[in-house]
């Protein structure tokens, strides 16, 4: 019993024992980066142990201990959550993020600083642990907000470049924005229900949760980068490969959706909440599926595809099934982590080429590369009986037979289908075909840690839905009958989506737009989004503080007003009413008339 | 209180007589022996207040300021260690008596039990700070900052003066634990909202309030390392602690009095922040940022309930020891790049590694990084005003996000990048300098483990 809680715990201490080992001389060894890989792995292993526990027994805990302070009448303390998202998401983004790790010694191993870019990807990871199993509104904060930091300084990796700087700065942006959420759900929560712990939240009954829960999808929509502030996701490109592995799969993106998740008894009587939730997911998987189809940097269309899965999660909540959308969470993070391994080992191997114009052939040079990356793409794309099809065939199930919004729904499909086509689309240009790369350069992708993370985590994509979905309890019951047709929607999209793709990149061989179409340029683009908003925005807050805040206000009106005006009146008044103008002649004259006049008089007198 | 009082002046003669070469090193571990001794009144065990004798008390709000500012003397004594090595003797003697002097005042403010006697102490800080501001500023516009200084806060506070002798004509005393029990409700009547406006508007000015606030950017800048350290540190935060000691005399008028001051406070911060976002000059960013930082401070203490009131105290210890550090982050690139434009010191992670963790970590404890002392006072006066008007927030939230990003922007342009050519023989970061960044840090983060310390006195 006590098993539970104290191995949970150990698991959770283990991850910390690199970063405490940080300030010893251990930090100078080469070793350390194999010392935090080996630390993720002891940890996934030990946190097997509760999670199996859970699932046997379907036993949940909390946690509490160290009291932090008393305000009033809220008690704050640490304590955790031990539950149903919180045990079956830790094992999986430690396996997730053990095999990042260990792709990360290949991938930077010629970095000087590879070992505090280690300890960073494990600091990141620990945030991520502090926000999954908090269980009061403020732990759950500092998680999310570690979280956000620890992205800007991975995305800022290699802090020469500008643009790497700037795509740090616009995540912490972005973030930010959803923080404002964050912080005013967290100040509704205190003032009503007079509580941050999340098991009293859910117990006590509020009319109206509206505003609290807007915050919260404010919060969610920064943080898993939906329509309005989703550029910063394809901007995070920036940083190194294994950053964008861990940053799209098993942390970061999928906190905000995490979110939504925790605070679904507040959600799952609240029709307004849920309809903005559809909609806004069902707006974002479409945009950003059609910014996919037509970009060239392999990173950027496997960034927008995640956006993409963000957005049908976020459809899956707004249908009211919170389990389907976390069981995609999970799935998505084994077979999104591979992508980007996959398209690491391939710029790698380029010679940090990430265009996919520029690659081609590569299933004979990379075999076990292509085969990893064939099997994500199918697995993406919800291919029977890979990982993605355990999740995403349930919610395209659940999303066909539900009765609401059908036009967002339509819109998801509509996506689904777009997801094969853009996935069609990486293997035909990177893979297939005659090579189109410099013929001088030396591949080689058989370095053990390179095959070895990526093997791991292809097992995951094949087995892990399977595994997953069969060995939890069903928590809401799926749809058991629907008309055939209705079955088939799912596969028969993808199907249609590969076969046009297909056709389509066929036709590219032969013929050519004279100039693109106006669909190409809203979609490579994307959607004049970053264009107008990037530059209208700051421009116009950018202009408003120089003008109206610093020079009107500051430099002309506050100093003119008060110190200006102040002496400039004083002066005036005093030269005015003075006597003394400095006449010296004027002065002289009347002293001498006096003497004489005195003179005079005194004489005339005596 | 005598047995940090009189430590204190005896270290005018410490300085006076010490060997030339041990000045900073004997006044500096004086300094924190001092700053020791003052802990103990972070300990309040009953909820009132610990009267030390008839003309001083200490309680919970007084007890984190006191030992704010006796922790900073030493900090002040390290930081100004180069700045003042081409100095003479007598004059480095001098500056530093001005310190301890100025120490002396604030300590005596923060816990003087009589109105009069706290005015007289508020307005003789005003000295020290003057002479260290315009006699070892580094340009000349030092003196027209001094001249604001003055004037800015003399004008502000020569109406409470006036206020308080007409307050101790009708009380018949100025003791604060005293009138606290005594004061009646004021009426409603135009002469009361006068002695209103008389009382609030000293404090206002010190904080400062946003449209009052010109000296302050002018003086930061201006001033020496120290003087800018103390003003941020502790100068700004005497009219935060004037304000809610004086709020308790005005009751009930200061429900309908706030409006205006709310109103200009909300503004205001977020112009303030949003000059921040166009300064070129590093100190200059600094000081606005304190500007709006204090903004916040202004609306809590004019909610007036006991979560604001808590919010008000724990940001203005935190905001004194991060704007502390900044300042001295920015003075020890001034020193290498003898320019306080940012953009001259671009790409300094490159060569001063250590510095740049130094950076990242005041950048994170500026913009309120969970769960800093900062994060905590943000956000019980978020959580204040929101409970006073929903409206608030979307203020409040633009005004959160504009000072991550002129945080991080402070971060990146300083210490990202590439590094320019004129930088590259730079002297390295002495220990002086790493140990006077700890020496800010490890409050923060130890506040951060038990923040009830500084919560003020209602928790």
């Amino acid at each position: 019993m006590n098993m539970f809680s104290s191995c949970m715990i150990t698991a959770l201490v283990i991850l910390t024992l690199p970063i405490i080992m940080s300030s010893t001389k251990l930090y100078k060894n080469k070793l350390y980066p194999y010392y935090v890989k080996t630390a993720t792995s002891y940890a996934f292993m030990i946190s097997m142990i509760p999670t199996m526990m859970f699932i046997y027994s379907g036993q949940e805990m909390i946690i509490s201990n160290w009291h932090w302070m008393t305000i009033q009448t809220t008690k704050l303390s640490m304590s955790f959550k031990l539950d149903y998202f919180s045990m079956i998401f830790v094992p999986v983004a430690l396996f997730v993020t053990w095999s990042i790790m260990e792709f990360s010694m290949w991938y930077m191993h010629s970095d000087p600083y590879i070992n505090r870019f280690f300890k960073y990807l494990l600091l990141f990871l620990i945030t991520m642990m502090v926000l999954v199993t908090a269980n009061n509104m403020f732990q759950l904060f500092i998680g999310w907000e570690g979280v956000g930091i620890m992205s800007f300084l991975l995305i800022g990796w290699w802090y020469g470049r500008t643009d790497a700087n700037t795509a740090a700065l616009q995540a912490v942006l972005y973030n930010r924005i959803g923080d404002v959420g964050f912080i005013m759900a967290m100040a509704w929560f205190q003032l009503n229900l007079n509580t941050w712990d999340l098991q009293q939240i859910f117990i006590t009954t509020n009319d109206n949760f509206n505003l609290p829960l807007l915050g919260l999808l404010l919060a969610a929509t920064g943080k898993s980068a939906q329509f309005g502030l989703h550029p910063w996701l394809p901007s995070a490109m920036e940083g190194p490969t294994p950053v964008s592995a861990l940053l799209h799969s098993s942390t970061m993106v999928v906190a905000g959706v995490f979110l939504l998740i925790r605070f679904h008894p507040l959600m799952e009587h609240n029709q307004t909440i849920q309809t903005l939730t559809l909609c806004l997911g069902a707006i974002t998987t479409l945009l950003t599926a059609i910014c996919a189809l037509t970009q060239n940097d392999i990173k950027k269309i496997v960034a927008f595809s995640t956006s993409s899965q963000l957005g049908l999660m976020m459809v899956t909540i707004g249908i009211n099934q919170p389990y389907l959308a976390f069981l995609h969470i999970c799935t998505h993070a084994f077979f999104k982590a591979m992508l980007f391994m996959c398209s690491g080992s391939i710029i790698h191997s380029l010679n940090d080429e990430q265009d996919i114009r520029k690659m081609g052939g590569l299933f004979k040079v990379l075999p076990f590369t292509t085969t990893s990356l064939i099997i994500g793409s199918l697995a993406l794309t919800g291919m029977p009986f890979l990982t993605g099809f355990y999740s995403k065939d349930l919610i395209i199930e659940s999303a066909n037979t539900s009765n609401t919004n059908a036009w967002a729904l339509l819109i998801t499909l509509v996506a689904t289908s777009l997801t094969a086509a853009y996935s069609t689309r990486i293997m035909f240009f990177a893979l297939l075909g005659q090579p189109r790369f410099s013929p001088m350069i030396l591949i080689n992708e058989n370095n053990p840690l390179l095959i070895n993370s990526i093997k791991r985590l292809l097992i995951g994509s094949v087995f892990a839905g399977y595994i997953i979905s069969h060995s939890i309890t069903p928590t809401t019951i799926p749809q058991m009958t629907m008309p055939h047709y209705l079955k088939m929607t799912a596969l028969a999209v993808t199907i249609l989506g590969f076969i046009l793709a297909l056709e389509l990149n066929l036709t590219t061989q032969g013929l050519k737009f004279n100039y693109p179409s106006n669909y190409f340029k809203f979609s490579s683009l994307l959607g004049y989004y970053p264009t107008i908003m990037h530059r209208l925005t700051p421009k116009t807050s950018l202009t408003i503080s120089q003008k109206s805040a610093s020079m009107l206000l500051d430099s002309i009106w506050l100093e003119n007003i008060l110190p200006k005006s102040i002496s400039y009146f004083q002066m005036k008044s005093s030269t005015l009413i003075s006597n003394q103008k400095g006449l010296i002649k004027l002065y002289f004259l009347s002293f001498m008339l006096t003497m004489i006049l005195s003179l005079l008089i005194l004489n005339y007198h005596g | 209180m005598l047995k940090i009082i009189i430590p204190t002046i005896m270290l005018i003669p410490l300085t006076w007589m010490s060997k030339p070469n041990m000045i900073w090193i004997n006044t500096t571990t004086y300094g924190l022996l001092i700053s020791l001794i003052s802990l103990f009144y972070l300990n309040q065990p009953n909820d009132n207040t610990l009267n030390s004798s008839l003309m001083f008390f200490s309680d919970s709000l007084s007890a984190p300021l006191l030992a704010l500012t006796t922790w900073l003397l030493p900090l002040m004594l390290m930081a100004s260690q180069h700045h003042l090595s081409k100095e003479p003797l007598t004059r480095k003697k001098l500056y530093i008596s001005m310190l301890i002097l100025l120490q002396l005042f604030l300590i005596m403010t923060f816990t003087a039990s009589e109105l009069i006697f706290f005015y007289i102490l508020f307005e003789a800080t005003l000295i020290p700070t003057l002479i260290i501001i315009t006699r070892w500023g580094n340009q000349t516009e030092r003196l027209n900052a001094g001249l604001y200084f003055l004037f800015y806060t003399l004008m502000g506070s020569l109406p409470l003066l006036v206020a308080l002798l007409y307050i101790h004509n009708f009380m018949g005393s100025l003791n604060f634990l005293m009138i606290q029990y005594w004061i009646q409700p004021l009426p409603n009547s135009w002469s009361n909202i006068f002695l209103w406006l008389a009382c609030m508007m000293a404090f206002m000015v010190k904080m400062p309030l946003y449209g009052l606030h010109l000296w302050l950017p002018k003086a930061h800048v201006e001033a020496p390392i120290a003087g800018s350290m103390v003003l941020a540190a502790v100068l700004l935060k005497l009219g935060g602690y004037g304000m809610m000691r004086i709020t308790t005399l005005l009751n009930p008028l200061t429900n309908f009095m706030a409006y205006p001051f709310m109103m200009l406070s909300l503004w205001g911060m977020i112009m303030t922040s949003s000059i921040c976002l166009r300064q070129t000059d590093l100190k200059s960013l600094i000081a606005y940022s304190s500007v709006s930082h204090m903004a916040l401070v202004i609306v809590a203490v004019l909610i007036q309930t006991p979560c604001s009131y808590m919010g008000a105290t724990a940001l203005m210890i935190a905001h004194g020891l991060t704007s502390s550090m900044l300042f001295c982050l920015a003075n020890s690139n001034y020193e290498r790049i003898h320019s306080r434009t940012m953009i001259l010191a671009r790409g300094l992670q490159t060569l001063l590694p250590l510095m740049a963790a130094w950076w990242l970590l005041a950048s994170l404890t500026n913009l309120a990084l969970p769960p800093t002392i900062n994060l905590i006072g943000e956000l019980f006066v978020v959580m204040s005003s929101f409970s006073w008007s929903n409206i608030t927030i979307i203020l409040m939230g633009i005004n959160i996000t504009i000072t991550a990003l002129y945080s991080l922007y402070m971060l990146i342009t300083t210490q990202r990048g590439k590094y320019s050519h004129h930088i590259k023989n730079i002297k390295p970061s002495f220990t002086r300098e790493n140990a006077l960044m700890t020496l800010h840090l490890l409050p923060l983060l130890l506040l951060s483990l038990n923040p009830k310390i500084i919560l003020g006195p209602i928790y």
